[in-house]
């Protein structure tokens, strides 16, 4: 069991770079809209002045 | 494929009759409308993207025009432009463009590949949804006004946007709020992970050494769940204590606070027993519950008010010097500025000059454009989409339509409806016989079993914490708000919707709020048999360009006209012009001539003479919002009695109301006898709610239980109505009612729930059945249950 004194730290610096990351995304403004990219892939790119659906 | 023989290949304008411009893409020929959209689309084909022009969709007329006159972007290179548009990233410098014109994908992969070929541009991201570009480059190798000049020179209008549009308010607490989230919840289940380990361990036995090792782990783990995630828990309690009014944040404060010490003084120590999992698992809960109120409120923020940060940050002035361009904030009432295709508006003002469809969508709802000539009122906010125009600024920022609706809104969001007040308060003795409670549980298990002391206090304060209790209410309001403003209603009063939930009867203002305020052609008859309806409507559009009386509108035409010469004005009769050699009139009976004879009725009736011959008469009235008989009926259906109080006269009040089947009408009223109506209604134990227009019927609103008016432009500066109708139609009130009447369904079941919940928790944590982790997921998943109950309400129909 003495391989977990080695895992567990090394696990924890993964923890540590996946918050990094996490930070930095939301640091640089890749998480300010949370309703859009949801329905992103349903929307027709043909949006015209008076669709509407932008506003 | 694209452009047909009349319009241009690039902006999709008709080509003017001696125009002979040609662009060659692949070998084709396609007109051009003007020496500008030629050059862009030549540009456009020498940079190889001429792809662009078979991925774009359907072309939009105007959009992607070349500016008229090319903007001095230089201006933009001075130090005090740079700071305050741009901002350093690095060794990069980082801006923030708002385009215009940008309607489809094509547009913005034309857009940036355009960017990235330009030297020294790091990185370029254009949203189509938002028009906002991102872009990034090393001011050593190019200069911001370079990159403002290529979009120019694409036919995109950029719109410098400052810094500040990009840190709202809410949107910093949304990532500070999402990082505590993200903290919190990697953080439980890494502790939960070692937990299973040492629950294992008392089973099975474990290592007095890997025990430490895992507690030790668990307490690295859990130090910035405690000290980062949890931080708004600890500053609410003792901004609680310190203003002496102790919220739900107290006893979480002592609840985490107490554990996590106690646990890092058994880890230090070989203690018995560590609380790690349930430190984070609450804090977790509770963090995952707070964000979903967060985000029920901000979306309550409405999207129109969200997107006023769309507003452009500088503007064309028109002076005696040629065309400057100034910051927004340096523009004054009376100033003449130049709107361009493409650009949104920044202040409120009229047309002066020029004409052009103008996309009123974020402050009506309205999507068709709007046709604006001269004397025509623009708002800050909308959009110019045609054709360039000239327009004289009469209130500029906060005073303009749009910054009304932001403060009308930002006082609902402080505005605390009175009803969440009371249940603060609530929650506040409530916080206080709980933690006399759990003094009281503590000394007694400490005189019976000392071991267990500590264990059975804690579970009693984290599943008594009136966490639920003081959500119930908010939750469910923020999220009907939210709900109610995506419907194009805006509640500017908290207590607004329990006071609609409670309306027992409507009362209606005519004008402006049933009919739409503005005039239209309602019939047209025509007499002589050489002309069709069509070339009426055309003909008498022609004549009333002249016009500026308020029933010209109703005859404005989109469509080329024929051509009037010699055009005369006779106020208050009508007018008069000729085309082609022949003398045409339009007007009241006796000023077209022609034997009519004026006949009387509610709606205005309007003659057309040719040459002192009869041709056709119109109809000119004042038309009923298109859904107002299906809403009335509705509200109808659901019991309401339904009154219609109007200024107007009678046999023009019973018509409407006779259309619309309301049985009650008070025609011929003044303000006071409105009022009055209204008064007495309320006397005999009614709850009014009261549908008007902002300024004649000021005092009957305030009289009502409940006002609600649309949202005219002036209007609304001076409303202090409790719901602001933005759209055009009156359907959402309908919805308005359901909606309050389902918000004050969810809160009481909400409070029951929560009050139900700590009823029987508390007794059984206090006789030692509840292990500590337990009354964690216990006390988060009732506040869960409420916000998420609340939330429900944003898909009401």
């Amino acid at each position: 069991m003495s391989i977990l004194y080695i895992l567990i730290p090394l696990a924890l610096l993964l923890l540590g770079g996946a918050v990094w990351a996490f930070f930095w995304a939301v640091g640089s403004g890749q998480f300010d809209d949370l309703d859009t990219p949801a329905v992103r892939i349903i929307m027709d790119d043909d949006q015209k002045p008076g669709d509407g659906n932008e506003t | 494929m694209m452009g047909d023989a009349e319009t241009c290949f690039h902006c999709a304008l008709p080509i003017p009759a001696n125009c002979n411009l040609a662009i060659t893409i692949d070998g084709e020929q396609h007109p051009a409308c003007c020496p500008g959209c030629k050059a862009v689309a030549e540009l456009i084909r020498d940079s190889g993207m001429g792809q662009y022009y078979a991925l774009r969709e359907a072309p939009e007329p105007g959009v992607g025009r070349p500016p008229e006159e090319a903007a001095e972007w230089r201006v933009f290179d001075n130090d005090n432009m740079l700071s305050a548009f741009t901002r350093s990233a690095g060794d990069d410098s980082e801006a923030t463009l708002y385009v215009g014109g940008v309607y489809c994908s094509a547009c913005s992969w034309l857009i940036e590949s355009t960017l990235m070929r330009l030297p020294g541009i790091a990185a370029a991201e254009l949203n189509p949804v938002t028009h906002r570009l991102r872009v990034r480059w090393s001011p050593e190798e190019n200069a911001y006004s370079e990159i403002l000049g290529a979009l120019a020179s694409l036919g995109y209008e950029p719109q410098p946007l400052t810094g500040d549009s990009e840190a709202r308010p809410e949107l910093l607490e949304q990532r500070a709020a999402l990082k505590r989230l993200l903290v919190a919840s990697l953080g439980m289940m890494q502790v939960m992970m070692f937990a299973v380990g040492l629950y294992a361990g008392e089973f099975q036995g474990i290592d007095a050494e890997m025990q430490r090792f895992l507690r030790v782990v668990s307490l690295v783990v859990t130090t910035p769940v405690v000290l980062y995630a949890a931080r708004p828990f600890f500053a609410g309690a003792w901004r609680g204590l310190r203003t002496r009014r102790p919220g739900m944040d107290l006893p979480v404060s002592i609840a985490v606070g107490a554990a996590f010490i106690a646990s890092v003084y058994a880890t230090l120590t070989d203690g018995p027993a560590v609380w790690f999992d349930s430190v984070t698992m609450f804090v977790f809960f509770l963090t995952l519950g707070r964000f979903l109120e967060m985000r029920a409120r901000h979306r309550s923020i409405d999207r129109t008010v969200a997107l006023s940060s769309l507003l452009p940050n500088t503007a064309t002035r028109i002076s005696a010097d040629g065309n400057v361009i100034v910051p927004v904030s340096q523009l004054f009432a009376g100033d003449r500025i130049l709107i361009r295709a493409g650009d949104a508006i920044p202040a409120d003002g009229f047309v002066v000059k020029g004409e052009s469809g103008v996309d009123e969508a974020l402050l009506t709802g309205e999507a068709t454009p709007q046709g604006k000539s001269t004397g025509d009122p623009l708002a800050a906010g909308s959009v110019n989409l045609d054709r360039v125009l000239e327009m004289q600024v009469t209130c500029t920022g906060g005073d303009t339509t749009l910054g009304t609706i932001s403060r009308l809104s930002e006082r609902a969001r402080y505005a605390r409806p009175a009803f969440v007040t009371v249940a603060d308060r609530v929650a506040g003795y409530l916080v206080i016989a709980l933690l006399l409670v759990a003094t009281i549980v503590a000394t007694v298990w400490y005189l019976v079993a000392p071991e267990r002391a500590f264990e059975v206090t804690l579970s009693v304060l984290v599943v008594t914490c009136p966490c639920a209790l003081a959500l119930a209410t908010p939750a469910a309001f923020a999220a009907a708000s939210g709900r109610l403003s995506q419907l194009r209603l805006l509640v500017t009063n908290g207590n607004a919707i329990e006071s609609l939930a409670r309306a027992t009867s409507f009362m209606f203002d005519k004008t402006g709020t049933l009919t739409r305020g503005v005039p239209k052609i309602t019939a047209l008859v025509v007499l002589d048999n050489n002309y069709t309806e069509y070339d009426c409507r055309i003909i008498a559009a022609a004549l009333e360009t002249a016009s500026s009386h308020p029933l010209a509108q109703a005859f404005r035409l989109d469509d080329t006209l024929p051509t009037v010469d010699d055009q005369h004005i006779e106020v208050g009769q009508g007018v008069s012009g000729s085309i082609d050699d022949r003398r045409w009139r339009l007007g009241n009976a006796t000023f077209a001539g022609a034997g009519f004879a004026g006949n009387e009725g509610s709606a205005t009736q309007v003659f057309m003479s040719c040459d002192n011959n009869a041709v056709a008469w119109f109809e000119v009235d004042d038309t009923l919002r298109p859904d107002a008989g299906a809403t009335l009926q509705d509200l109808k259906a659901r019991g309401l009695r339904l009154a219609l109080l109007s200024g107007d006269q009678q046999a023009a009040v019973e018509k409407i109301a006779a259309n619309l089947g309301i049985d009650e009408v008070h025609a011929a009223c003044s303000p006071q006898q409105k009022l009055a109506i209204i008064e007495t209604a309320q006397s005999n134990g009614e709850h009014v709610v009261m549908v008007g227009d902002g300024i004649n019927d000021a005092p009957v609103l305030a009289g009502a239980d409940t006002s609600i008016a649309p949202a005219h432009g002036a209007s609304l500066a001076q409303t202090s109505a409790d719901v602001i109708m933005l759209g055009d139609s009156l359907a959402p009130l309908n919805t308005a009612v359901t909606m309050s009447a389902r918000t004050m369904h969810i809160v009481r079941q909400n409070l029951a729930w929560a009050i139900v919940y700590n009823t029987l928790a508390l007794p059984l944590a206090a006789l030692g059945y509840v292990p500590p982790w337990a009354a964690a997921i216990g006390m988060s998943a009732s506040s869960l249950v409420v916000v998420l109950n609340a939330l429900r309400l944003s898909r009401v129909e």
